[in-house]
């Protein structure tokens, strides 16, 4: 639950005759993660014909693929199961060359007519501008002593190529002003007709192509465009409708043939990584242990005589090479969705989905407390997750959710419905209501030194999240001198002393530090030692690494060392206090909420009427929209910045089984 | 004030600066730099923030290629990052930046068609050959690559771009090909049409994350703009229209009159003194391109750089930051390439330690 799901690395050698049934198994069932094994097989065997089959394959499903999308027929990768062999490349070959060819022809035939009708078109709108002109085209082509250039070029080159010509005498007109091809006129002196075309060239300018067979002035020449942009459009209509029966004609075969290629290609692909021996395969790859059982048994059902060797892998120690396979949840999914943000935990590593589950709507409904709005965000939610409104959010529902009851709860803790407090429920909701536990807005102080309690609570909770996970993957020098190690650790407790001794009874004083203060320890000596200890972390590190504990040498680089040990102590130093701070936000947030509301009751004014009712409901729209969003974000980036960083490294490997039907993202 | 303002910008401030405290230190490079060889490299590598990429690669796959391609895997999940969170507005234009790792896909996907046809043999497809020098774009990925490198043909392969954001640049540009049978026309065609888009994004932007974008994108467009100009000039000797038409009119330090200017025939080095004075050794770096060129390159990068470190001072809610913050990741990426590159081909310390950005960042 709190880690990543256990698996088991799993060794199969497998018998020649049985390797489709047991690939078969392997890439049918969802829960096998293949690791390429070729490195195990034997390398004088020479070179595997399954690379070549899965090669084949691929390009023959690739290409029933183009035919499906040239009919327009969308892909269904479902059928049976119940299949012994993979299909035979040279049985289904001829039948997909036989519908492609089919298709192709009439396709082909569709192609060029679109592109011929692309073509008249083009020439039509090219045309339309200097329709006007009464001149004979072909006169432009055979001027004595003018070089001209009609075409077309990207609208972004226009300028560059007047620039580019500032110094060689011309005349620029754009006779069609387009945001994206405008067409455009470019005459000079046919001396300079070489400076001319390399300008013209080099800004991508295309000179039209106006067909031979069109003579005449440009408006004689559109009407027998337009004739033939006629007689094109017929034919394209023939011919889809041509393409549409071929597509009702062969739908059933297609999706069949689809199916079982694909099926075969994954089948083949998963098989180009298995090693091959003389008479076996060896293939190896990780399944969760809750698998495995169903999985022996299916492969002992497949290949009576194939050997497996199930490996379980202990948590501790590093792991980077076991693919990490997350426990689905469908309530955790959005906490797992902000935690996969940061990081995919590795597999010895705690998944802090659990943690944050528990923090994020704690520290969103402390911020933002208020029954009323809670229960409206709490509604929302759920109305989200189930699609119906904001669809597009859907993935966040729950979120919202567990963040609306959060902050209901907070809000009955702090007497606080839609924005009335004490005395103003009774006055215009008609009832008594007082806050149980506290109300930040008239008890500012203890809220910020609770905030910062919390905050404290929950950095602590980070420091021993962190020594756990490397305790797990027995990272000694970190656990003894890591940013969250022990030495970091007993250096903050010590700090928190002399934080509580330094604000003493005052209201804002943290009552976890004033209590750590209090304990009858040496805490300036403690501070004292553990904040060497801190400075020269990095070279202890280094020597429990079995490194050099100093980098550099001679004098001038022991200098160095010493000077950026103490930088590091000062950083440390100011990243704690920092880090304990940053809490006071929750508090702040808080108290803000409360006088937010309290600034919307004074534009609403005292008198109950309907523009009262009207503002508070305004006001309260205003709030949960605005300020829940400020919130959440403020969540979020304390727990990104503050806790996750303390204890979460991520890295982990995806889970990515083999399957046979094309995958979802599990997040 | 920035549009996306404080709200805007909380969440991607923070997750930005966590993984900005993941970037290599100058340390750190010279470490990795001081490796003896590429093996070493590779350990002390898996060390830093990019071990866990390079966890995942197998004993025998411990090429530098692939090396290559798993450090640029981290470079990729920072823009996937910052796309994810970056508000609204701006999406666009980070987006469009990423695009410049397509753009070299897609480069190397016709180079590959137009130069090693030869290569297709049954036992290694070009598509196997070409995919590990790809830049792993991820879900985000509008090329079909491999498509388009089993199409066998430039003009087949570009028929495949209908519906991308390449589709209405080339159109223009295949012509060109069709006439002429080299790829030039066509990349240049991408480059100034995504530095004209990126532009465009970024004049888009309002208030700070116009003026931050404008001088992080703005030197990045100054230092092709400048380098375009004087490769086409020195190298290619292309004339004073074809140069203009084949640069950009705008960005940052670097103006259309400077363009035009080497353009022109104007000498480039006082040119670059009057737009960079930190740069002072500019006609002694022109004076052999073939060596000076890529130590002006090198020197230009700084000026990038050090336009992106400013960006981190002062107000943090603004694009620069996660602009800045994926420039420097960018730079930092091409410092490990170089590095990997010469420690596999055991280059010696003095010909590309001077190459280096990290290990002397600007001050």
């Amino acid at each position: 639950m709190f880690f990543p799901r256990e698996m088991t690395e799993v060794e199969l050698i497998i018998p020649s005759k049985d390797l489709v049934a047991v690939a078969k198994v392997l890439s049918g069932h969802g829960v096998f993660h293949q690791m390429d094994s070729t490195y195990l097989g034997l390398e004088n065997l020479g070179p595997s014909t399954w690379q070549e089959r899965a090669a084949g394959y691929s390009a023959l499903e690739r290409r029933i693929q183009t035919i499906m999308q040239t009919l327009n027929l969308t892909e269904s990768y479902t059928g049976s199961y119940d299949f012994d062999n993979m299909v035979d490349l040279d049985t289904v070959r001829p039948s997909v060359e036989r519908v492609e060819n089919e298709v192709k022809s009439t396709s082909d035939q569709l192609n060029s007519e679109r592109k011929r009708l692309e073509q008249l078109e083009s020439q039509l709108h090219q045309l339309e501008p200097i329709a006007d002109v009464n001149v004979e085209v072909s006169a432009l082509r055979k001027s004595s002593f003018l070089h001209s250039i009609l075409g077309v070029l990207p609208a972004a080159n226009v300028h560059r190529l007047e620039t580019s010509l500032s110094r060689v005498p011309h005349v620029f007109f754009t006779l069609r002003e387009d945001t994206q091809r405008p067409v455009v006129w470019l005459l000079g002196p046919r001396s300079n007709s070489d400076i001319i075309d390399r300008a013209a060239k080099s800004a991508y300018l295309n000179p039209l192509s106006l067909p031979e067979e069109f003579e005449g002035t440009p408006a004689v020449i559109t009407g027998s465009i337009r004739k033939a942009i006629e007689v094109s459009k017929q034919k394209i209509s023939e011919l889809e409708a041509n393409l549409r029966n071929l597509s009702g004609t062969h739908r059933q075969e297609l999706n069949q043939m689809l199916w079982d290629v694909h099926v075969s290609r994954s089948m083949a692909d998963a098989i180009v990584r298995f090693g091959q021996l003389r008479h076996t395969y060896v293939v190896v790859g990780w399944v969760p242990t809750a698998d495995l059982g169903l999985l022996t048994q299916r492969l002992k059902q497949a290949s009576p005589e194939i050997l497996i060797e199930a490996i379980p892998t202990e948590r501790s120690g590093h792991h980077t090479n076991v693919p990490v396979a997350l426990t689905t949840n469908k309530w955790l999914r959005p906490i797992q969705m902000l935690v996969t943000q940061y990081g995919r935990p590795s597999y010895g590593e705690l998944d802090p989905t659990w943690l944050m589950a528990f923090t994020f709507p704690l520290l969103f409904g402390a911020m933002f407390g208020d029954l009323g709005q809670g229960l409206v965000l709490l509604v929302l939610g759920l109305l989200i997750d189930r699609g119906v409104i904001l669809k597009a959010m859907s993935s966040l529902g729950l979120l919202i959710a567990y963040c609306g009851a959060s902050a209901a709860i907070f809000g009955f803790l702090y007497g606080s419905i839609f924005g009335f407090e004490g005395h103003l429920i009774e006055e215009y909701l008609g009832f008594h209501f007082e806050a149980p536990w506290l109300s930040p807005i008239n008890e500012i102080l203890p809220v910020l030194s609770l905030a910062i309690d919390a905050g404290i609570v929950i950095l602590m909770l980070s420091f021993l999240l962190g020594m756990f996970n490397n305790i797990r993957a027995r990272d000694w020098p970190h656990l003894v001198f890591g940013h969250t190690g022990i030495v970091m650790f007993i250096f903050y407790i010590a700090f928190l002393a002399l934080l509580g001794s330094f604000l003493g009874t005052t209201a804002i004083a943290p009552k976890v530090a004033v209590g750590i203060a209090s304990l009858p320890l040496p805490w300036t000596l403690v501070l004292l030692v553990f904040g060497l200890l801190v400075m020269f972390s990095g070279a202890l590190r280094n020597w429990m690494e079995g490194h050099r504990p100093i980098e550099g040498s001679g004098v001038g680089g022991f200098l160095m060392f010493v000077v950026q040990s103490f930088m590091d102590l000062f950083e440390s130093f100011i990243s704690l206090l920092s880090n304990t701070l940053s809490f006071v936000r929750v508090g702040a947030f808080a108290v803000a909420h409360g006088g937010l509301s309290l600034a919307i009751f004074s534009l609403a004014g005292e008198e109950a009427d309907l523009g009262f009712w009207i503002t508070i409901l305004i006001g309260n729209l205003f709030i949960i929209g605005f300020e829940g969003l400020i919130v959440g974000i403020q969540t979020m980036r304390l727990h990104y910045y503050e806790i996750l960083g303390k204890f979460f490294h991520g890295g982990g490997m995806r889970f990515e089984p083999l399957t046979l039907t094309p995958r979802r993202e599990d997040v | 004030m920035a549009s996306g303002g404080v709200t805007g910008y909380a969440a991607i401030s923070a997750r930005v600066r966590a993984m900005y405290s993941d970037l290599l230190t100058p340390q750190d490079m010279m470490r990795l730099s001081d490796s003896p060889d590429f093996q070493t490299l590779f350990s002390t590598l898996k060390t830093t923030s990019y071990g866990p990429y390079l966890d995942t690669l197998k004993d025998k796959e411990i090429n530098s290629k692939r090396v290559i391609s798993q450090v640029k895997r981290k470079l990729a999940e920072a823009y996937y990052s910052v796309i994810q969170m970056a508000p609204e507005n701006t999406r666009p234009l980070v987006k469009q930046l990423y695009r410049y790792y397509e753009i070299g896909n897609l480069k190397a996907v016709l180079r590959a068609l137009v130069t090693v046809p030869s290569w297709n043999t049954t036992e290694i497809t070009l598509w196997d050959r070409v995919r590990d020098v790809l830049f792993p774009m991820g879900s985000a990925a509008a090329l079909p690559a491999q498509a388009m490198v089993e199409s066998g043909s430039v003009g087949t392969a570009v028929d495949l771009l209908r519906g991308t954001p390449y589709e209405e640049t080339l159109s223009f540009a295949m012509r060109r090909y069709s006439a002429e049978q080299n790829l030039f026309p066509l990349e240049v065609a991408l480059d100034l049409g995504y530095w004209r888009r990126l532009w465009a994004e970024t004049k888009k932007l309002s208030g700070q994350d116009r003026e931050q974008g404008t001088k992080i994108i703005g030197s990045l467009l100054d230092m092709n703009n400048l380098l375009w100009a004087i490769r086409y000039k020195v190298y290619h000797k292309l004339s004073e229209e074809e140069i203009i038409n084949y640069t950009l009119p705008f960005g940052y330090r670097v103006h259309d009159t400077d363009i035009r200017a080497i353009a022109a025939g104007a000498d480039i080095a006082s040119i670059i003194t009057r737009i960079y004075p930190e740069i002072t050794d500019a006609s002694s770096l022109l004076e052999n391109p073939q060596t000076g060129l890529p130590r002006l390159e090198y020197q230009l990068k700084r000026q990038v750089m050090k336009q992106c470190l400013a960006a981190f001072v002062g107000n943090p809610f603004h694009i620069g930051i996660p602009l800045a913050f994926l420039v420097l990741s960018d730079l930092e990426v091409q410092d490990l390439i170089i590095l990997i590159e010469a420690k596999s081909s055991n280059i010696p310390d003095e010909e590309y330690r001077p190459f280096l950005l990290k290990t002397n960042p600007p001050s």
